[in-house]
């Protein structure tokens, strides 16, 4: 089949935003993780103001099942030597059931995505802006400072960041901010490596040539130029990498290298593992919010990425 | 109008531009991208000189290396009396103001996150020429010139039709008061009625602020309609240049008879058609002695042997030929 | 006459709205002759040619009304089965770019043979051996070489006329040439238009032929259909057509072309620019930029009159 161009015409007047804002709403999923992440915003922002303290420890409370479930815990009486089962359901006070510990799991949840978001952004944002600076000076200079750039690229990717983590966790303990250091310290090589790319292939475009022509500096070229035209990349890149992100300091924690103090989604459910016979809600819970969050980040990426791409027939 | 009166405004001489080739693992040099390969061309003030050719000839490297966007290998580029390519960073910016480009593809030319008004300023914020609102106002005045309305200096360059983004282009151009213009086939993609418009455009603004024109183009009814003079140019080197009847009158060069044969047109040729041979060599490779010896209709066994010097034929008239002595 | 397209209708159903790229247009083509559709971009004549082999994307677009006869079918409507044995075999297409129409990953010999294997029922050997007489018929010095080659090895002359050669594999009786002569120097393309006349004298073929250089029009065609906003706006033999052109529009084309000033410095010039597919004007789409305007014309589309004979015309002037 032939594709035919219907002339690139568009609506007359609107700015950039409302153009690729109009290309985006078209896209059902990426409209629905955006959706998503706004609502977790909205939650991670607001919750801990409205729910109680994740860290309360209530021995009484615990291995509540989330409202309309029902489990059974059975206590064995050492002196009279015998195993009583009873059944607990799930009331409102704890909507979401509690954990072991008797800390209510709404709280903790939304704790958890204060946490989570807060290291999706600020590792990713580490790891955007160095690559971004990197892969673009690196196109734009060229020649050796292009080579030794690339080749310090190289070296950081094969980098063990997760021998260097728990190299970190034995000498200094567990700390979230440290994991989000180390993430965003090593995870900015692909972006680099992207943005340079594009970079590449902007360079050569009429439009920089025609800066250059008019007398511009290459700092002018490069900020003004380069970077507007590849933020679009950036940005499709940065939602990308903030599910793997998560992932990763779910995953960290999940095996112990996690910072145990705080109520991360990895953390939960690190501690439901143990549990999962008796309080499968511990770990499912954590898990099912880890899976919606990935999925809409990625949604949302995609979507953005057929919006920004001229190429797509939107 | 014969322009010898005015002085030279641009003087080229035997100005080369090669691309190194390297090959191998410690990177060999092997060899060179001739792409201008000793071009010797003036301009007058206030002229309009044409340069010709296929693609590969050289000549849109030809109108980067002139203001040194790329380096030149080795002759001179002489503006005013001063060889460019000597200067250093800061002089080469005052020239940079004089001589300025169009370029062919207006979508490509124009960066698509700033506004037109903002691509047209973009010198004038360059140079620290003007506050904010005398740059404003002049942005005004040049966008009125080339035909827009200053009110949509805010919208972006996608919002346009091809020829309105070719005026953008040259508001752009024309903002720091050039002399020299070097339009890289400004024309060629735009449809045939917005080709008059924009050539109506600008040979009223040269009328206007008298302005030279270096004007690349393939298309030789374009040259004829608008150039005072003009240059054919074959694999990096300028085969024929003459006043624009002599050239198309009669064409000493046989390349230069084989491009005017070829043009498609409304009148009936009174002599059958010259058909080339083969397809351009490669710049890398160029043929030995004259460059268009193995395509040429009128070829003699000096042809492959020894480099034709550019000879003045007639008045004004130079070709670089074994025929002519 | 062996192709007649009559109201010939192909929208595009988009988001943004109806792109109404062609919009009512007849022409004939007759044995033997070369047919130009002339005009600029976005007057529908690709379309209009992808049409009569139902080659544009699906959805979004669709031939809502017209039909395309040839030998008693309709391709505007026939089964797609019926047109696919027609594609190629019958009726060929050759494309504008080159570089982008031929498989950057398979040899040129490889693109040839297969295209040939589907419609004749040759071996690989035979098919081969048709192959290198079609790029030898097209001027290539040396077939058994350029088989081998891929096509980023070939300059875009070569990459031109072989395309041509792949369209002409099945030999077939009706050639559409969508813009061949737009995108390369002007020495190839007095070679690519003297194939196409080659093609007429020698194998008596009929062509279809687009372009938006009316200098190749008077060169190579015989009669022209000049289309502007998806219609026909004036049909004509070449001749007659540059001579003793009716329409406003077709006058305006020739008389901007640098060829044609007839003072120095300023070219004659069509004001305003080509419409949006998406906002044509009512009444007939040229009335914004036309210099004859008078006012029933933006109100109500003309129709087709006769001048003379094979001479027509779509203007209110002559209503």
């Amino acid at each position: 089949m032939v594709e035919t161009k219907i002339g690139g015409c568009l609506p007359n007047r609107t700015g950039l935003f409302n153009y690729y804002w109009q290309r985006i709403r078209r896209n059902k999923l990426a409209l629905a993780g955006l959706a998503f992440i706004v609502f977790l915003i909205a939650l991670a922002v607001i919750g801990p103001f409205v729910t109680s303290d994740p860290m309360a420890v209530n021995f009484d409370e615990k291995e509540i099942p989330p409202i309309s479930f029902t489990s059974q815990q059975s206590t064995y009486n050492i002196q009279t030597d015998q195993l009583t089962t009873k059944d607990i359901h799930g009331t409102w006070e704890h909507p979401l059931g509690t954990d072991s510990k008797g800390s209510d799991m709404l709280a903790m949840l939304i704790a958890g995505a204060r946490i989570s978001l807060l290291v999706g952004l600020i590792a990713t944002g580490i790891a955007i802006i160095l690559g971004t600076i990197i892969g673009v000076v690196s196109a734009y200079l060229g020649g050796w400072a292009d080579n030794i750039l690339m080749r310090f690229t190289d070296i950081m990717m094969t980098f063990p960041f997760f021998l260097l983590l728990v190299l970190i966790v034995f000498i200094f303990g567990p700390s979230l901010a440290f994991i989000v250091l180390v993430i965003g310290l090593t995870g900015w090589t692909g972006t680099a490596r992207m943005i340079r790319s594009e970079s590449l292939s902007l360079r050569t475009r009429e439009f920089v040539v025609a800066a250059k022509a008019l007398g511009a500096t290459d700092n002018r070229v490069v900020f003004r130029h380069l970077i507007p035209n590849v933020a679009s990349l950036i940005i499709i890149m940065a939602t990308l990498s903030i599910p793997g992100v998560i992932l990763a300091e779910a995953a960290l924690s999940f095996i112990g290298l996690g910072d145990p103090t705080v109520p991360s989604w990895g953390v939960i459910l690190e501690s439901g593992r143990h549990t999962l016979a008796t309080s499968w809600w511990v770990a499912v819970e954590p898990g099912i919010m880890l899976f919606l969050t990935v999925l809409a980040f990625n949604f949302l990426g995609d979507g953005l990425r057929d919006a920004f791409d001229p190429r797509s027939n939107l | 109008m014969k322009s010898e009166m005015n002085h030279n405004l641009l003087q080229l001489a035997d100005l080369k531009k090669y691309y190194p080739v390297t090959a191998g693992l410690f990177s060999r040099h092997v060899g060179d991208i001739k792409a201008v390969d000793g071009v010797t061309l003036d301009v007058r003030e206030s002229e309009i000189v044409g340069l010709v050719g296929e693609s590969g000839c050289g000549k849109s490297t030809l109108a980067r290396t002139i203001p040194r966007l790329e380096e030149p290998t080795s002759g001179k580029i002489i503006y005013n009396g001063n060889d460019i390519a000597r200067l250093n960073k800061k002089e080469l910016s005052q020239i940079r103001r004089e001589i300025q480009l169009i370029f062919q593809d207006p979508d490509a030319s124009l960066d698509p996150r700033m506004t037109v008004g903002d691509s047209i300023e973009e010198p004038l914020v360059i140079h620290h020429i003007g506050d904010s609102r005398e740059r404003a106002d002049r942005v005004a005045q040049l966008m009125e010139q080339v035909g827009l309305e200053a009110g949509q200096a805010g919208m972006y360059p996608h919002e346009f039709s091809g020829g309105q983004k070719q005026r953008v282009g040259i508001a752009r151009a024309l903002a720091m008061n050039p002399r020299l213009i070097i339009a890289d086939e400004p024309v060629s993609a735009l449809d045939v009625s917005i080709q008059a418009q924009i050539l109506n455009l600008m040979m009223d603004i040269r009328e206007k602020f008298g302005l030279a024109y270096l004007f690349i183009a393939h298309d030789l009814s374009v040259i004829r309609h608008m150039a005072n003079r003009v240059a054919i140019m074959y694999l990096g080197k300028i085969v024929e240049l003459a006043d624009k009847n002599d050239l198309f009158d009669s064409p000493l060069h046989p390349y230069t008879e084989a491009l005017l044969s070829a043009v498609p047109s409304f009148k009936p040729k009174d002599k059958d058609r010259i058909l080339l041979r083969g397809d351009v060599p490669s710049p890398l490779n160029p043929p030995p002695g004259c460059h268009f010896h193995p395509r040429c209709h009128r070829v003699m066994p000096i042809c492959s042997k020894v480099k034709p010097k550019q000879k003045e034929v007639a008045e004004g008239h130079l070709v670089s030929c074994h025929l002519y002595k | 006459m062996i192709v007649d397209v009559k109201g010939l209708k192909t929208h595009f159903f988009t988001h943004r709205g109806t792109v109404k790229a062609v919009d009512g247009v007849d022409f004939e083509l007759r044995q033997g002759e070369c047919l130009c559709l002339v005009g600029e971009s976005g007057c529908g004549k690709t379309v209009t040619a992808l049409s009569v082999l139902r080659l544009f994307d699906s959805p979004p677009g669709k031939i809502v009304g017209g039909q395309i006869r040839y030998n008693d079918l309709d391709l505007a409507r026939c089964p797609i089965k019926q047109l696919r044995q027609i594609r190629g075999k019958d009726i060929a297409i050759v494309f504008q770019e080159a570089q982008s129409a031929l498989n950057p990953v398979l040899t040129i010999g490889d693109q040839i043979t297969e295209q040939i294997k589907v419609h004749l029922p040759l071996n690989n050997e035979q098919s081969r051996d048709r192959a290198k007489t079609l790029l030898s018929d097209m001027g290539i010095p040396t077939p058994e070489t350029v088989m081998h080659y891929y096509p980023h090895q070939l300059s875009g002359g070569m990459k031109q006329r072989v395309l041509i050669a792949m369209s002409l594999s099945c030999d077939p009786k009706i050639l559409i040439a969508d813009e061949p002569t737009t995108a390369v120097d002007v020495t190839i393309k007095a070679q690519i238009l003297d194939i196409f006349r080659e093609l007429k004298t020698k194998r008596q073929m009929s062509t279809i032929f687009i372009t938006h250089d009316l200098a190749v029009v008077s060169e190579i065609g015989d009669r022209a259909v000049v289309m502007y906003g998806g219609k026909d706006v004036e049909t004509a033999p070449v001749s007659e057509l540059i001579g003793n052109p009716k329409h406003p529009y077709t006058e305006g084309l020739i008389d901007c072309l640098p060829d044609m000033s007839k003072s120095g410095d300023r070219l004659a010039s069509i004001p305003g620019t080509t419409p949006n597919p998406l906002e044509l004007p009512e009444g007939c789409s040229f009335h914004p930029r036309c210099s004859k305007a008078m006012g029933i014309c933006s109100h109500v589309e003309p129709s087709k009159t006769k001048i003379s004979d094979g001479h027509f015309v779509c203007c209110h002037l002559y209503t």
